[in-house]
C-alpha cells in the first residue's frame, strides 16, 4: 500500500479516536496489538488470508481484543482487516502513534524488553530517555521475548542497545 | 738299299703275284706307297697345316681371349667385390650412425620425458599440497563455524537458564540508571 493510503487511514483513525475521547488508550492497545501481529505468524496468516471471508477475520478479532480492548479500538482494527488492508496494520498503526505524538509535541520512544515493565520501571525509564535525548517522550514498551534480557530503547534514529541478546550477537561476531 | 728292301725285293721275285710275306707288301708297292705318302703328307703339309695352324692359333687366340675375358671379369669383380664390400662397410656405417642418432635420441626423449615427469610430479604434489592446506583450512573454518554455533547455543542456553526474574529486573534497572546518567549501557 502506498505511503498517502497508509497515512489516510492512520488519519482517519486517529480523528475517530480523538473524536471519541479515547485517544491514548486506542493508540496504546493498537500499537501493541500491531507488535502482536508482527511477531505471531499465525495471526498475521489468519488475518491476512484472502481465502478466509472476511466475517471470520473479524470475528477473530473480536475474539482477540473484544475482552481487552476497548470498543474503538477492536472496531478501528476490524475496519482495516475488513478492507483488506491487515498485511499494511503495523505501518498505519506507527503512523498514526507518530500522528499522536506529534499532536502532544511528543517523540515516539519504542522499549523492546524481555518482561513487562512496572509502571513506576516506565516512568523512570520515561524520565531517563528524556533526558538522554532532550524531547519529551511517548514511551511505548513491547514485550518481546527474543531480546532475551535488558532492553532496547528506539527514539527516533537513536537506538541505545542493553539487550543480552546484542551482548551475545557481539560474542558471536568476536568468535 | 736296306735289308728289309732287298728282302721284300728277293720274295717279290719268286711270285710276282703273290706277295712274299704275309705282312710286307711288294717292293714296288712300298715305293708307290712311300711316294704317294709322301704326297699325301706333303700336300697336307702344304695345304692342311696351315689350316691346322691357324685353327690352332686361332684357338690359342680364343683361348687366350677366353682368359684374358676371365682375367677381365675376375678384375671386374674384384671390383665388384671391393666396392660391395666398401658398399657393406658404408651401411655398417650408417647403421652405427643411425643407432647411434637413435640412441642419442633416445636418451633426449628420456632426458624430456624424466624431466616433463618430474615437472607434473612437482605440480601434481604441490596441487595436492594446495589442496590438502585447502582442505584444511576448510575444515578449520567449519569446525571454527560449529564452534561458534555450539558456542552461540550455548550462551543462549546460559543466559536463558541464568536469567531469572531477579536478573531481568536488575539488568532494566541498570538500563534505566546508565540511560538516566546520560550513559548508554
Amino acid at each position: 500500500m502506498s505511503d498517502n493510503r497508509i497515512d489516510g487511514y492512520a488519519r482517519a483513525m486517529f480523528e475517530v479516536a480523538r473524536a471519541e475521547g479515547t485517544l491514548d488508550e486506542v493508540e496504546d492497545e493498537l500499537f501493541r496489538f500491531a507488535r502482536s501481529f508482527e511477531s505471531n505468524d499465525d495471526l498475521r496468516n489468519a488475518l491476512t488470508d484472502e481465502q478466509i471471508p472476511v466475517e471470520r477475520r473479524q470475528g477473530i478479532v473480536e475474539d482477540l481484543l473484544g475482552p481487552n480492548a476497548t470498543p474503538t479500538t477492536v472496531q478501528l482494527v476490524s475496519m482495516v482487516v475488513g478492507t483488506g488492508r491487515g498485511r499494511d496494520l503495523p505501518a498505519i498503526v506507527d503512523s498514526l502513534v507518530q500522528r499522536a505524538s506529534s499532536a502532544k509535541d511528543l517523540e515516539v520512544a519504542e522499549v523492546r524488553s524481555a518482561v513487562a515493565l512496572t509502571d513506576d520501571q516506565q516512568d523512570r525509564l520515561k524520565a531517563a530517555l528524556a533526558n538522554a535525548t532532550g524531547k519529551q517522550l511517548n514511551l511505548k514498551v513491547i514485550v518481546d521475548p527474543s531480546v532475551l534480557g535488558g532492553l532496547v530503547a528506539t527514539v527516533g534514529d537513536t537506538v541505545i542497545d542493553g539487550s543480552v541478546r546484542t551482548r551475545i550477537d557481539q560474542l558471536k561476531s568476536r568468535l | 738299299m736296306s735289308a728289309a728292301m732287298m728282302i721284300a725285293s728277293s720274295i717279290a721275285a719268286e711270285d710276282p703275284s703273290q706277295s712274299h710275306h704275309w705282312l710286307w707288301p711288294e717292293g714296288y708297292e712300298i715305293l708307290y706307297g712311300g711316294l704317294a705318302s709322301l704326297i699325301v703328307f706333303a700336300l697336307l703339309y702344304w695345304k692342311a697345316w696351315p689350316l691346322v695352324k691357324r685353327g690352332l692359333a686361332n684357338r690359342t687366340e680364343r683361348v687366350q681371349k677366353e682368359l684374358d675375358d676371365a682375367s677381365t671379369a675376375r678384375t671386374e669383380n674384384e671390383a665388384e667385390s671391393a666396392r660391395i664390400r666398401q658398399a657393406l662397410g658404408d651401411i655398417d656405417a650408417e647403421r652405427q650412425r643411425l643407432f647411434a642418432e637413435a640412441d642419442t635420441q633416445a636418451e633426449a626423449l628420456l632426458a624430456d620425458g624424466r624431466r616433463r615427469l618430474d615437472a607434473e610430479v612437482a605440480d601434481l604434489e604441490a596441487k595436492a599440497q594446495a589442496d590438502i592446506a585447502a582442505a584444511g583450512d576448510r575444515s578449520n573454518d567449519e569446525l571454527r563455524h560449529e564452534i561458534v554455533q555450539l558456542a552461540g547455543a550455548a550462551a543462549d542456553r546460559v543466559a536463558v537458564e541464568s536469567l531469572d526474574d531477579a536478573t531481568q529486573q536488575e539488568l532494566i534497572e541498570s538500563f534505566i540508571s546508565r540511560v538516566g546518567a546520560g550513559a548508554r549501557p
